[in-house]
This record gives structure tokens, C-alpha cells and sequence, in this order.
């Protein structure tokens, strides 16, 4: 189990939005769909554009510079130009915090 | 016997074709012979990530190194096919080797032009096609520090950017009006100029090249207008031609590339003035070698993007396998140069009078190209949201209204009036 970390206010993230929320120097995106939250790295593994700036397609984002497109749950690459997989991370929100799980 | 499928071409497409016939659950013997010696790989790093040494090359890898095998697939790497006998169903390979296929695919893809002018085989001339013209690019970089680029397409602008990016003097010479012209028009290519010339890359437009100079290594280049420019080296990015040797006096029609149908079928029969595919004939072609019946655009098109060859190799190998689900992707392609991310989608018919969404000036915006009230295609810098946002309206050939279009707080999907 890891830390939970409290990023920004409950509420922060409207539904069918993304929001970029620092961590010391790793850009945490935490995206609403359908009322259900999900965190995960910013940083597309392509060519590190903000995934923040792309567009949720479900519980799929795609990245705006090169259409790169992650699965939420898993973080998998699902289609697109990305190498590599975004780590994901379990999310809740709690007294009026937004907290991502961070590793251990 | 298991059935042999053969892919002339271990790139993008090709290596594409291989892995989705595997997925797709193709159980025959599959070949895929490649000139360069190496695994399949992506090209685009190589202008960009990986000639600044940003990116290692595995990182283009198209699969992991251990996949090939994995799934059996016989790679014939630093060979190419040389010859097709498509009566015997044979493929002829450099190496003197003969391949016999059940069906072949083509994705042999493209080589350089070559610049016709005196000078042009001295040493530091250079062009890009492979990794090992990105490794020889970047040899030259190491302790130069001026460079001429011939030629501002695309290859042409995103090597000058990573050299600027890379610290060296760069000057371009261009014979059209303004980089990438025939891709991006006159509008957007001055948008791009001006990107450029503002991180300090002097380009000559209008401008030919008479010849290269230099005592066994390339020292200057001359201008048509009589400009002499020197330079550490040169690299010359004049266009591309596509591979199709292979396939002559095997009756399949060339023509700006291998003619094929919207299964990616090559075949002599004609049909409305087009080529048809023939299915018994077994060749078919995908990615920058294939001229392709679109049925979105109403006619063969022949494009050089990545995604074209990934989603092209995924299609032939399912038209190999017997599916009937014809090729009609919209046709996308992005660009990165210094902060600019360039992407288009569509055809477009007419560069005249675009619906503009943002800010020009800003280098943040849309353009939106209609014919006859229909979104046909669309050009993005830094505005990637709206580019995606766009493909389902060009693929459905949407009715649009220019306001709505040009509203910048408007979804672009709530554009469409049908």
C-alpha cells in the first residue's frame, strides 16, 4: 500500500475534465468521468506532452500532440505512437481532499 | 501445407502487417525481409528525439526486440526482395534466396531523391531516410557548427529545428514559397517560416541550389542566385521517390507508387478508369509505397505518414486474411518543430479562405478547410483537442456551420449541422 496524498480540494476536478495537480516534481493528472475518478501520470511516454491537455474518451485519454491513447484502469497503450504504459493510481476523495495513492 | 505469406518491407507497415496477421490468428509460415539491418522500427523519432540524442533507438522499436520470434516470424534482415516472378508466386531476394508466397505484400515504402547537382557526392552530404543516416547526421553535428539544409519539407524543417535545437547555425534552401508548402499551402507555410526565423534558422525561399563545393568534402553551397554559403555540412531533404523495382514486368499498374483498391489489392483490371484489386493475384501494399483508392477523398492518394503506415499494415493484413472491411481511415499526420506540434487531417481541395478557430498570431489555432459547405480537412498548430475533435466530422464528410466552426468556446463536434 502506498501514501495517500492530498493534491487539491475535493470537487476540483468537474466531471469530464482533467487537472494537472504537482507532487514535488511529478505531474499527477486526475480526470472525472461519469462521476468515477482516475489519477495517473501526466507525462504521455511518447513525447511528454501534458495528457491534462488532451481529451477523455471514456475511460480513455488521448493525448493532444500525437493521438497517443491510455487506458485508465490499467494505463495500458491502447493506440498511437506511445512506447511505454503511464502508471496509474487509485484516487478517492475524502474531508474535502482529492488523495492519490502515491508509490511506497 | 500452411499457407506463406511474404511482406516485402520490415518497417512500419510491414511490420505492422506481420504482427496484426499473428493477432488476427494467422498460422502460416510469414517472412518479412528488410533491407536495413534491423528490427522494425518507426521513422519520425529519427528527424527529431533521437538525432538530438534525446531517445535511444530502442525506443522507435515498433515491438520489443524478442517479439519476432516470439511469434514466429522469419525476419530476413539486409536482404531485400529484388524481384517478384508472380506466376510462380516466387519472391527473388538479393541474396540470391527464393521465397515462394501464398500472397505477398508490398511495403517496400520510399528512397530519397537524389540532388542532381554538381558536388553532390562529396563527403558530409547528407540525407535522411534510415537510423543509419540519423547516426551519420549526428556524427557530422559533433563539433560543427554550421549546417545548409536543402529542401523544407518536412524531413527538411523538423532536421533544421534539431539542429538549431542542437546549437548549430542553420540556413535553408527552398525552392517554394514557404516550408511545406504542398502540405500545410501558403498560409500555415508562413506560419511555420516565421516559427523558424524566430529561433534563428535563415531559410531562402524562391532559391535553388546550383552546386556543392568543396576539396573531397563539402565546404559551401551555391545558390542558384549566385549566393555562396559555407557550411560543416549539408543535408539534403529534396523529396522521396517510392520503391517499386521490385514489381516491374509483373504487370500490376505503377503509378505513383503500387495502384491498389480500398482492400489494398493490386490487380490489372480496370474499373471506371480505376484499377481493381484482384484477389487471386495475391499482392497487395500498404504505407508510403501504396497508392490507395480512399474512398473518403474519391480517388487514389499515396501518403508518407506514420500513421497511414500503421493503419494500412493493420488493414492489408486483415484483407490477406479474407476480410472484406475496405481501408477509408482519415489521414492524419502530425509535425513537431521547435514548440510548434503541426497536425493535419483530410485532403485539402483549396487553400482559399479557411475557417480559422484561435490565434494565428498566437501560433494556437485550427484551420478548417470546407468545399461545398463540407469539412474536408484541417491543419492545427498547438491546438491539438480541436484537431482530434474534427476527424469524426471529415470522416463524415459533415455539413458544418464556419461560426460555430471559427467559436473558439464552442466543442468543434457541435459544428456540424447534419
Amino acid at each position: 500500500m502506498g501514501e495517500y496524498v492530498a493534491v487539491g480540494d475535493a470537487g476540483s476536478v468537474p466531471d469530464g475534465q482533467i487537472k494537472v495537480f504537482p507532487v514535488g516534481s511529478h505531474m499527477i493528472a486526475v480526470a472525472r468521468v461519469e462521476g468515477r475518478l482516475y489519477a495517473f501520470d501526466d507525462t504521455c511516454t511518447h513525447a511528454a506532452c501534458s495528457l491534462a491537455d488532451g481529451e477523455l474518451e471514456g475511460a480513455t485519454v488521448v493525448c493532444a500532440c500525437h493521438m497517443g491513447q491510455f487506458d485508465l484502469d490499467t494505463g495500458e497503450v491502447l493506440d498511437g505512437p506511445p512506447p511505454d504504459p503511464i502508471d496509474v493510481y487509485a484516487v478517492q476523495e475524502a474531508d474535502g481532499k482529492l488523495l492519490v495513492e502515491l508509490g511506497p | 501445407m500452411p499457407a506463406t505469406f511474404v511482406i516485402a518491407g520490415a518497417n512500419l507497415a510491414g511490420g505492422t502487417a506481420a504482427a496484426t496477421l499473428r493477432s488476427e490468428g494467422f498460422d502460416g509460415r510469414l517472412v518479412l525481409i528488410g533491407e536495413e539491418p534491423v528490427a522494425p522500427y518507426e521513422r519520425p523519432p529519427l528527424s527529431k528525439e533521437f538525432l538530438r540524442g534525446e531517445a535511444p533507438f530502442e525506443k522507435a522499436l515498433i515491438r520489443p526486440a524478442d517479439f519476432w520470434e516470439a511469434k514466429e516470424v522469419e525476419c530476413r534482415l539486409g536482404t531485400r526482395v529484388t524481384r517478384i516472378d508472380s506466376g510462380a508466386r516466387e519472391a527473388i531476394l538479393g541474396d540470391g534466396d527464393v521465397v515462394r508466397y501464398d500472397k505477398l505484400l508490398i511495403a517496400t515504402g520510399l528512397r530519397n531523391r537524389r540532388l542532381g547537382v554538381p558536388g553532390a557526392h562529396l563527403d558530409g552530404v547528407r540525407s535522411l531516410r534510415t537510423v543509419a543516416d540519423a547516426e551519420a547526421i549526428r556524427a557530422e553535428m559533433a563539433g560543427a557548427t554550421k549546417a545548409v539544409i536543402v529542401g523544407m519539407g518536412f524531413i527538411g524543417a523538423e532536421v533544421a529545428a534539431s539542429l538549431r535545437l542542437s546549437g548549430l547555425e542553420v540556413e535553408v534552401i527552398e525552392p517554394l514559397p514557404a516550408p511545406c508548402y504542398r502540405a500545410l499551402g501558403p498560409q500555415i507555410g508562413s506560419v511555420v517560416a516565421a516559427i523558424h526565423a524566430d529561433h534563428g534558422v535563415r531559410m531562402h525561399f524562391g532559391e535553388s541550389v546550383d552546386a556543392l563545393e568543396g576539396a573531397g568534402r563539402v565546404e559551401r553551397v551555391v545558390t542558384g542566385s549566385g549566393t555562396r554559403i559555407d557550411c560543416d555540412f549539408v543535408v539534403v531533404g529534396v523529396g522521396t521517390v517510392p520503391v517499386t523495382d521490385l514489381l516491374d514486368g509483373v504487370g500490376v499498374p505503377l503509378d505513383n507508387g503500387v495502384v491498389v483498391d480500398e482492400f489494398c489489392r493490386a490487380g490489372p483490371r480496370g474499373r471506371d478508369h480505376m484499377p481493381q484489386g484482384d484477389p487471386d493475384l495475391g499482392i497487395y501494399a500498404a504505407g508510403d509505397v501504396a497508392n490507395h483508392f480512399h474512398p473518403l477523398v474519391g480517388h487514389h492518394v499515396r501518403v508518407e505518414h506514420w500513421q497511414n503506415a500503421m493503419k494500412q499494415g493493420a488493414a492489408a493484413a486483415r484483407s490477406m486474411l479474407g476480410a472484406s472491411e475496405c481501408y477509408d481511415e482519415v489521414h492524419w499526420f502530425w509535425s513537431d518543430q521547435f514548440d510548434a506540434n503541426i497536425q493535419a487531417a483530410g485532403h485539402v481541395s483549396s487553400w482559399d479562405d479557411p475557417v480559422i478557430r484561435g490565434d494565428i498570431e498566437a501560433r494556437s489555432f485550427a484551420a478548417f478547410y470546407l468545399q461545398e459547405g463540407r469539412i474536408t480537412a484541417a491543419i492545427a498548430i498547438n491546438r491539438g483537442r480541436d484537431l482530434r475533435r474534427c476527424l469524426a466530422l471529415i470522416k463524415a464528410r459533415a455539413v458544418v456551420d464556419p461560426v460555430l466552426l471559427a467559436d473558439p468556446d464552442t466543442d468543434v463536434r457541435a459544428a456540424a449541422t447534419t
